[in-house]
């Protein structure tokens, strides 16, 4: 890459004796390389280990997520039990590696269908000033109000379960993204290059198209990590207030519930999925800032 | 100012408005019946219509909240239908409660994030910085739930030095000693995840605004860095701070709801959910009222003082 | 090197730059070996172009080098050695000894406090004067720096004020603590060429008043040959001429030198504005011609309407440009000129008036037929840096009108592409590649290309050359004379650059609040104005010839002190 570099600075064709055109040196580092190493590779370890114990669960659990073996109540971790049992005879290993599950769907379904429905309708409501202003006052109002109180008003209306997680995520990503896209259109917009294309011919569908929308990715991925780790908290919120997962269906949340529950009688319960759910979220989180520092570079 | 202030209030009691029929309208939807709730499982339909006609709830949905918004401006805030005290009461109670902690674990998040973040930038070290950022991190990354717990167990349990939870006996006034007690393990619970966005929020403006042209301006005149941040820096980092913070109080709010649950704290958040479930609609309109009118007022409060702070709104154009 | 006669060598110069170098992680340094000497009271002029490290050797006096930057040699203020100081030392120097103003004004100054707090703070700094002391100081500073009213402007915010006064109020802190040297880093690059002239004659009172040498960074040789007495050229990071102001521009030794004042667009001499009044108002072409642009009565409005503050950015123009003619707009900040241009490129809503491309209404075309129309039209805009889409190769750039309007097929687009990437004289090998690996004058060339890929009745060029170089938007200039003469479009070409419109147009219109105050061909606008406005504008452009100033000297726009 440096040879182009230094190719460059030599004259240019047909005009000899060119003199000094200064221009940008650094090649800014493309945001993959910044997930190859440093912060942004120790989160996706983190977060693919998580990943592959959730999607090796049939795998490696050796019991079902709500088999009840006979005698074993709130055993404390040993050989048969790596995490213990809870009280009612479930393996609890088992029922974590089964609850990343629920997490992951949460994480890798929801956020993104919420991203994708907010960044469509800023879109295209950014587009023209009357729908952006009505827009941007409905997005303000939902950020505004805070997650948790919004899920509890939610479940009042739907009843818990996976469902209602699913929905106060989506719900809660929308504006987010919404207003995350509508940044970026203004700016890309303004852009002397999209300017040009207008004046040419090129309408707004094309200009959205082409030039908008992939200079705005950049943005968007970084959202979407940080957005991925506040889901897999809002779950865990929610199944810990009991307004997640029903029973006996195991969610990292609901999991530790369980086992704030039995804290005096077996404080070992909940330091499995604890460790999962911290190690997910920053995961998530790393890989965020990483995305984020190799922007502003 | 105040013009600036006329002009927002609008907009703001519009949404006041909507927001209080919706929550109305939508309470009312939700499945489940107070009657049968009431009544029990045996109770005779002219029972039920009696009780129905004495909770008004054979009226109108729009009478209802005529009803109801008048009898808010009385200052009467209706009778719990489960937990049979006056609302008013019971918001009361509960609301000193939830205020106390949010706002204590307000001011812990901002004291530290100050601090934090002109050490960070003062010091402008390699060590601190990265010591910082990771500190920062990770107590983004905990979940409130798994630090209130860990809180407990180390300070509670296996080193009984602070209680592990509910609220002085007396009040908060009555011994403040026994208060901070109290509201130490909780206030610092809540306030990690916002005191940890703020820092990191003010580290970040505080570099933007060193990279400023008239920092140059000032570092060739001769100003210490110190005195840059501190004058300058901090200053201007001010107005989109005052914004931040609006939106961590609301952070702060639903993250108490959690707080409450965990270290059996009596305040709203519990009422919350217990009255959602007991579908005791005079309370939930009430206290979801009250959320969205605190909003409102916090992001009215937050645009206002950002105007304030920021002279090029406050004052005009150019000469 | 010519030399002037050295006074006394007893005491040492002022400033003692030695074989000063700089260098980043980058393999190219950014200065070789400079030195520079400036003496007690003198101005110098650092000139070069971008890269030529000029401005590097200026904040190496200074101590504000970038992070990471590796200084070696030496920097002596009276025989003290500046470089390498640490940094609690260096800030005892900074605003004291020596000083520095930069080149933008808009953010030099903090937005959120008031001008008197501001150079209260550059005092307090130093200790001694506060309180009532250092207001009567802050006044007296404003004094010294010409702004009006100073009392009353102690309380301002720097919004409050013009960029000319902003400038003015910078310079005030800058000499807050009587440094015995001023850097100033292309102070009046950014301002209005009126305001220019003030800011420059006001530099040239304080060094005569208060004794301060000034060492100027500039690529403007009007302002050289203006302010300085001595020049030092730098190239490259290399010293390759140094000369009294006098002697670089009667006889320029080095090549590099040559060439830099051979690229400064010029402005009608003496001789060619004696023929410039003989020349002809009227246009050569029948009324019955289609104009290629026409402007009718037209208004455009800045600010809603809902808000109350409605502004005119156009006031009622009319102007005609006939095809193959170029239209030369020029005026300062807040004129209309890129409101009118803008208008026509079809970018900016009209508030009253017609707007006729070709002769058809842009505006009131719909649809398919405005699309059509659009095709005829061509856009090249001022900032070299977002004029093409960073994640477009240029190929696909310079391609894309086809694209849009579907033209040919892809063999054939290709074709055209190769075609014009030729036309601009750069090499196929640039085609896969990104904007970023381009230089300014390169990217506005490729610019230039797409602009011409479909052959456009009219362009609409902003200030096209603006960022530019010197020696590069010569090239440009050039380069863009030759096509219009070749293709024949017509072109609406916008500049606060009289010179550089001068080079370029056939016509030129003269803009001020929105309304047009002369018209006519621009040799004789510039050579022969009739109105007041354009002899004010021409009169305040700085001339790269250093016998002129002696002529006209300080004696500039007295009347617009205030501004």
């Amino acid at each position: 890459m440096s040879e182009s570099l230094i190719d460059i600075a030599a004259p240019e064709a047909g005009s000899p004796g060119s003199p000094d055109d200064q221009f940008d040196h650094r090649r800014r580092p493309g945001i993959w390389t910044a997930l190859r190493r440093g912060k942004g590779l120790a989160g996706l370890i983190l977060i693919g280990v998580v990943v592959a114990l959730g999607l090796l669960a049939p795998v490696l659990a050796p019991h079902s997520a709500t088999e009840q073996i006979p005698g074993a109540n709130l055993v404390g971790p040993s050989g048969a039990h790596w995490f213990g049992t809870d009280e009612v005879n479930r393996d609890i290993f088992s029922r974590t590696l089964y609850g990343i599950r629920t997490d992951l769907i949460v994480v890798f379904l929801a956020v993104p269908i919420g991203a994708a429905i907010g960044i469509l309708v800023g879109l295209i409501s950014s587009w023209w000033t009357f729908t952006d202003v009505v827009a941007q006052r409905l997005f303000d109002l939902v950020l505004a109000f805070p997650t948790l109180i919004l899920a509890i008003a939610l479940t009042a209306f739907v009843g818990p379960g996976l469902r209602t997680v699913f929905f106060v995520i989506v719900a809660v990503e929308l504006p987010v993204f919404g207003r995350l896209t509508r940044t970026s259109v203004r700016t890309v917009r303004e852009m002397p290059y999209v300017e040009a294309a207008h004046v040419v011919g090129a309408g707004s569908l094309w200009q959205l198209r082409r030039h908008v929308l992939p200079n705005s990715m950049e943005p968007l991925l970084v959202q979407l990590a940080v957005s991925m780790s506040v889901a897999v908290f809002v779950e865990g919120a929610m199944s810990f207030l009991g307004l997640g997962v029903r029973p006996p269906q195991p969610s990292l949340g609901s999991l530790i519930r369980d086992g704030v529950r039995n804290m005096y009688d077996a404080p070992f319960f909940a330091v499995g999925p604890l460790a999962l759910v911290v190690a997910l979220v920053l995961g998530l989180l790393l890989v965020s800032q990483a995305l984020a520092e190799a922007r502003r570079a | 100012m105040g013009a600036y202030l006329l002009r927002r209030l609008p907009s703001a009691l519009v949404v006041l408005a909507i927001a209080s029929f919706g929550i109305f309208a939508l309470v009312r939807m939700v499945p489940g019946d107070p009657v049968s709730t009431l009544a029990g499982p045996d109770a005779s339909p002219e029972a039920r219509a009696a009780i129905r006609a004495d909770l008004g709830l054979d009226q109108p949905l729009v009478t209802q909240y005529v009803a109801w918004l008048g009898q808010l401006a009385r200052g009467d805030f209706g009778t719990s239908y489960r937990i049979g005290g006056s609302v008013k009461d019971l918001v009361a109670d509960g609301a000193v409660n939830t205020i106390v902690l949010t706002v204590t674990a307000l001011l812990l998040a901002m004291a530290v994030a100050l601090v934090c973040s002109v050490l960070a930038v003062v010091l402008d070290n390699r060590w601190v910085n990265a010591t910082l950022s990771f500190g920062n991190t990770l107590a983004i990354a905990l979940p409130t739930f798994v630090t209130g717990l860990v809180l407990i167990l180390l300070f509670a349990v296996v080193f009984p030095v602070l209680p592990a939870g509910g609220t002085p006996p007396d009040g908060f006034l009555a011994r403040p000693d026994l208060s901070v007690q109290y509201l130490l393990l909780p206030a610092v619970c809540l306030a990690l995840g916002a005191g940890a966005a703020l820092t990191r929020f003010l580290t970040e403006s505080l570099r933007t605004e060193l990279r400023q042209p008239y920092v140059t301006t000032a570092r060739a005149l001769g100003i210490s860095r110190r005195r840059i941040v501190l004058t300058q820096a901090l200053r201007n980092a001010l107005p989109s701070a005052v914004t931040v913070l609006g939106i961590q109080f609301g952070t702060l709010l639903g993250g108490a709801v959690l707080v409450e649950a965990i270290f059996t704290w009596p305040g709203l958040g519990g009422l919350i959910e217990e009255a959602i479930s007991g579908r005791d609609y005079p309370l939930v309109q009430v206290l979801l009222l009250l959320s969205v009118m605190v909003f409102v007022v916090i992001q009215l409060f937050t645009d206002v003082i950002h105007a304030w702070l920021d002279p090029r709104i406050r004052i005009g154009g150019a000469a | 090197m010519h030399d002037e006669p050295k006074g006394t060598d007893v005491t040492p110069p002022l400033l003692e730059v030695t074989d000063l170098g700089i260098s980043f992680s980058h393999p190219r340094p950014a200065v070789r070996s400079v030195s520079v000497t400036v003496e007690e009271g003198e101005v110098v002029a650092l000139v070069g172009e971008s890269g030529s490290g000029k401005s590097m050797t200026a904040r190496a006096v200074i101590g504000l080098l970038p992070d990471g930057a590796v200084a070696t040699g030496s920097v002596r203020l009276r025989g003290e050695e500046l470089l390498g100081l640490p940094e609690d030392q260096m800030i005892r120097y900074r605003g004291t000894r020596v000083a520095m103003v930069f080149q933008e004004p808009q953010t030099a100054l903090n937005p959120v406090r008031t001008v008197g707090w501001q150079i209260g703070e550059a005092l307090r700094a130093h200790g001694g004067v506060r309180g009532k002391a250092a207001k009567a100081r802050a006044v007296e500073l404003l004094r010294e720096v010409e702004i009006p009213d100073p009392e009353e402007r102690l309380g301002f915010y720097p919004h409050q004020l013009s960029g000319g006064q902003k400038q003015r109020v910078v310079l005030a802190l800058a000499l807050a603590n009587e440094p015995d040297l001023l850097l100033a880093d292309e102070p009046t690059t950014a301002l209005d060429v009126t305001v220019q002239a003030e800011i420059l004659a006001l530099l040239r009172r304080i060094r005569d008043r208060t004794g301060t040498a000034i060492l100027i960074i500039t690529h403007n040789m009007g302002v050289v040959a203006h302010l300085a007495d001595r020049v030092v050229v730098l190239r490259q990071g290399e010293v390759v001429e140094e000369a009294s102001t006098r002697e670089l521009f009667a006889d320029p030794q080095h090549s590099y030198t040559r060439q830099l004042l051979d690229a400064v667009p010029r402005l009608p001499t003496p001789e060619e504005r004696v023929h410039a009044v003989t020349v002809d108002d009227v246009p050569p072409v029948g009324t019955d011609a289609v104009a290629a642009l026409e402007y009718d009565d037209v208004r455009v409005h800045y600010g809603s309407r809902m808000r109350g503050r409605v502004l005119p950015a156009v006031d009622g123009v009319t102007l005609r440009l006939e095809r193959g003619q170029v239209l030369g707009l020029v005026g300062e900040s807040g004129s209309g000129k890129t409101t009118l241009g803008r208008l026509a490129a079809g970018l900016v809503p009209l508030a009253g008036g017609t707007v006729r491309v070709g002769g058809e209404d842009l505006v009131r075309a719909r649809g398919r037929r405005r699309a059509d129309l659009r095709r005829r039209l061509a856009f090249v805009h001022q900032d070299p840096e977002a004029s093409l889409d960073p994640r477009f190769s240029i190929a696909e750039a310079i391609r894309e009108p086809l694209d849009v309007h579907g033209i040919g097929s892809r063999k054939e687009r290709d074709a055209r592409v190769a075609e014009l990437l030729d036309a601009v004289r750069l090499p196929q090998s640039f085609l896969q590649r990104r904007p970023r690996e381009l230089s300014g004058g390169q990217r506005q060339r490729v610019a230039l290309a797409r602009a011409l890929t479909l052959d456009p009745q009219l362009l609409i060029a902003d200030e096209p050359t603006s960022a530019l170089d010197v020696s590069v938007q010569a090239e440009v200039l050039e380069l863009f004379a030759d096509l219009q003469r070749r293709l024949g479009f017509a072109c609406v070409f916008i500049s606060h650059d009289l010179a550089v419109v001068n080079k370029v147009a056939d016509h030129v219109a003269v803009l001020r609040s929105g309304k047009v105050v002369e018209l006519g061909p621009a040799a004789r606008v510039f050579g022969a104005p009739s109105h007041d406005y354009t002899r004010q504008l021409l009169a305040a452009v700085p001339v790269p010839d250093p016998t002129v100033r002696d002529a006209t000297g300080p004696a500039l726009r007295e009347q617009h002190i205030a501004s």
